[in-house]
């Protein structure tokens, strides 16, 4: 712009200085012209009246210095000529200025002359005799005035030229200047030219809807970072190269990779074969799914490809970690299976003894044992299923108490009391240490505490002993039913809770039991939000511990000893 | 021009993962038929098809190497990816060739090797975790792992050195049959060759990163004077 500003102002004054050099010259011709003219009439009236008063003779003295002056007959002979001898001059009759003094008495005219660059103006007068005087002087035409002041007007030219050249670059520049000073990031501050005004409006305006537009697109991108960032799924786009578009930190984890990087494909991430093809079946169109093992995990892999008219333009990867689920559902396949079975065995043996009894085969007198068995096993039975029933109910959260003031030690007593004639036949003594009052739904809280105590009589050693211990902790409440018993195994501790398990298969009969007694324990547990924790040594005894959070001024700890037997 | 060439690039370098993933199957489930078991017999089926389609891959991208050599006529990291990936194919084919072999073994090794202590599980596993790992390194283009795989391989040899000298003892001792001890060196020899391979892979990688070949001390100079 401030070259473009220079040149047109260069030019511009350098076309003035033309124009006025021209019209000056012009100017000053026409009147150097007009003097030149009044000169030569002067001069011709002067000398027609020397030639009138002197005849020809006044001539002969004129130097051939002077101006030409020549005097001609009326028929156009010359008679007189002061720089040419007149004999060889030809008849001048023909002559404009000759021929206008013949008619009008004087005659003037202009012609180049043989010499380039010069001109000769004549002027004529009509003497009385007839004769016609003629003065001629040769002058400059403009052209060669031109050439002849060339070299000067060509240096003031060029000066004016530099002159205008420093003028202009100066004046360009500061015309430029405080457009290039604008400050574009506020350009409603600027107070430069009313020209540009409109322009720094819209630029304004076109910033502050950028802004706004980046603003909201940087926003929206945040929210969805923040949401597929936090998010528990795996998110993963990529573009049909298999390039990694978008990801989340779930999808890396869930992957089993470290890291990502975009641009790069999305099999660096997992190049395992299901993956391979739930990625190109995505691809060419259709939707995938899958179901991943990564590290020991499952993930299930939903691929759906991303249509732009008609065209495959990549593919959404969505990874749910369905290892818990599997898991769940597993445990429930296996409940199912060990439900049937322990189900199915007491069954067969109630049907197998109502066989006979049916074919007649059993002598009355063995009715009643028959019967007893049949009985038994019914009895059997009915408890599995009423365990079932209670886990079921557990395990789907619905169960029909309300909760109430509950005293621990009393309780605990009547359970104790309960299990007591089976303890005594193994000599085995219960002990109960402390009390306090819980609010706690009752049913669950017993039949926890009962499975525990039964399980601690059941599994212990002859001359044994059971204590049940309620005491405050810290911030809970604390009950711990030990034994003295035959210990859990420590590979197998960690499996006791599960449903149908048992530490020693083959005796299991002999003991009796559901199976059931240490899940229910668990999921009870879980149900009044008391920690469940075991410490076991195998041939010294176990002690399962609950602990009840609750805060110490509510407990109301008696460390009274009762003896329960 | 540049854009359908980066296509290409790219496409070669999911080809590769491809082919590198079914390296590391056809390896794993050799090592895990030499574990035995009762699936030994179906694991061991399954990895002559891999190898076949490994064989298959090699030669898809060795075209797709030449292809990219003769129309594009690559210069710099670009020719070096292109070279690399075809010296790492024959590297993962020769992986894939012995994954077969050692499957072969199997019906032969099992009983022997489950018998007898032999640290070769062990082996197996090193050269598995071998193989994965530089296909990981080449696949994230990760240098720190692929100098991890190169340390790697001294202690497959060391446990190479240790079996070899235990079968030795077998045979003094005539704890086993001598033809028992011979599939068994082969299938540890067979190993060792893997874990090679995998170094080899790793150095191509990175070759392929830095520019600069360990060859100088491994395999002579290819790759030092190259662009």
């Amino acid at each position: 712009m401030t070259k473009r500003i220079f040149r047109s102002i260069v030019l511009v004054s350098g076309l003035v200085l033309l124009i006025g050099l021209g019209f000056m010259l012009a100017v000053f011709r026409q009147y150097f012209d007009g003097q030149l003219q009044k000169e030569l009439k002067q001069e011709a009236s002067y000398l027609s009246l020397a030639v009138e008063e002197g005849g020809t003779d006044a001539l002969k003295n004129l130097s051939s210095q002077s101006e030409r002056v020549t005097l001609i007959q009326e028929d156009g002979t010359v008679l007189f000529d002061n720089k040419a001898d007149p004999s060889t001059m030809e008849n001048h009759k023909d002559r404009e200025e000759i021929q206008q003094a013949i008619q009008n008495g004087y005659g003037e005219a202009t012609r180049l002359s043989s010499t380039l660059g010069e001109e000769t103006v004549y002027y004529a007068v009509k003497l009385e005799d007839g004769t016609i005087l003629r003065v001629s002087t040769t002058q400059y035409t403009v052209i060669s005035i031109v050439l002849g002041m060339l070299q000067p007007v060509l240096w003031i030219v060029v000066l004016l030229l530099i002159l205008a050249g420093i003028f202009a670059s100066r004046a360009s520049k500061a015309i430029v200047e405080p457009l290039n000073k604008l400050d574009l990031d506020n350009p409603d501050l600027n107070e430069p030219y009313e020209e540009v005004a409109p322009l720094l409006g819209k630029i304004g305006h076109q910033q502050r809807t950028i802004r706004r537009q980046l603003k909201d697109a940087r926003r929206q991108q945040e929210e969805f970072a923040m949401i597929t960032g936090h998010m528990e799924e795996g998110l993963l786009m990529i573009d049909k190269q298999t390039d990694l578009l978008s990801w989340n930190p779930s999808a890396l984890r869930l992957l089993g990779s470290k890291e990502a990087k975009a641009e790069r494909s999305v099999l660096s991430l997992n190049r395992t074969e299901p993956f391979q093809k739930v990625v190109e079946t995505a691809l060419s169109g259709s939707r995938a799914e899958t179901l991943l093992p990564v590290n020991g995990r499952f993930c299930r892999i939903s691929a759906n490809p991303v249509f732009d008219e008609e065209a495959v333009k990549g593919a959404v990867l969505l990874l749910v970690d369905v290892t818990e689920s599997m898991e769940r559902e597993n445990l429930r396949r296996e409940f199912t299976a060990n439900v049937s079975h322990e189900l199915k065995t007491p069954l067969t043996s109630i049907s197998g003894f109502a066989e006979i009894l049916q074919g007649g085969l059993v002598q009355p007198k063995d009715i009643q044992k028959f019967a007893g068995r049949i009985f038994d096993e019914a009895q059997r039975l009915i408890v599995l299923v009423s365990d079932v029933i209670k886990i079921s109910q557990l395990d789907e959260g619905n169960v029909p108490y309300e909760s109430e003031t509950v005293d621990l030690g009393e309780m605990a007593k009547t359970i104790l009391d309960r299990l007591s004639p089976e303890a005594e036949k193994n000599h085995i003594s219960l002990q109960l240490e402390g009390t306090a009052q819980i609010q706690t739904v009752k049913p669950i809280l017993e039949e926890v505490l009962y499975n525990l105590c039964d399980n601690a009589v059941k599994y212990n050693r002859k001359d044994g002993k059971v204590t049940v211990s309620i005491r405050q902790g810290e911030d809970s409440l604390i009950l711990s039913v030990s034994d003295t018993g035959i210990g859990i195994p420590a590979g197998d501790q960690p499996r006791i809770f599960e449903r149908f398990y048992r530490v020693d298969k083959s005796h299991s009969k002999e003991i009796g039991g559901t199976g059931l007694g240490l899940s229910i324990v668990k999921h009870g547990a879980a149900y009044l939000g008391a920690a469940l924790s075991l410490e076991s040594f195998p041939n010294e005894g176990s002690t399962f511990t609950l602990r009840f959070p609750m805060p110490l001024e509510k407990a109301d700890n008696s460390a009274q000893k009762e003896q329960a037997q | 021009m540049r854009v359908k060439f980066d296509e290409q690039l790219k496409e070669l370098h999911v080809e590769l993962i491809k082919m590198g993933s079914l390296c590391e199957e056809a390896i794993s489930l050799a090592a895990k038929a030499l574990e035995g078991g009762p699936q030994a017999k179906g694991l061991a089926a399954r990895v002559s098809p891999l190898e076949f389609e490994i064989d298959q891959k090699e030669r898809e991208i060795e075209g797709r190497c030449m292809r990219l050599l003769l129309q594009q006529q690559p210069v710099a990291t670009d020719l070096r990816t292109v070279s690399a990936a075809l010296r790492m194919i024959s590297d993962l084919e020769r992986i894939g060739d012995q994954a077969a072999d050692i499957a072969e073994l199997t019906p032969y090794i099992t009983e022997e090797a489950a018998q007898k202590e032999l640290p070769l599980s062990e082996m197996a596993r090193y050269a598995v975790s071998m193989v994965t790992g530089s296909v990981d390194a080449f696949v994230r283009e990760d240098l720190e792992l692929a100098q991890k795989i190169m340390d790697e391989d001294d202690k497959v040899d060391a446990i190479f050195s240790r079996i070899k000298e235990e079968l030795i003892r077998c045979i003094m001792e005539n704890i086993l049959e001598p033809k028992a001890v011979l599939d068994l060196l082969m299938a540890a020899k067979y190993f060792e060759r893997i874990a090679d391979h995998a170094v080899n892979v790793a150095e191509w990688v990175e070759y392929s990163i830095t520019g600069v070949h360990k060859s100088s001390e491994h395999h002579g100079n290819i790759g030092q004077d190259m662009p």
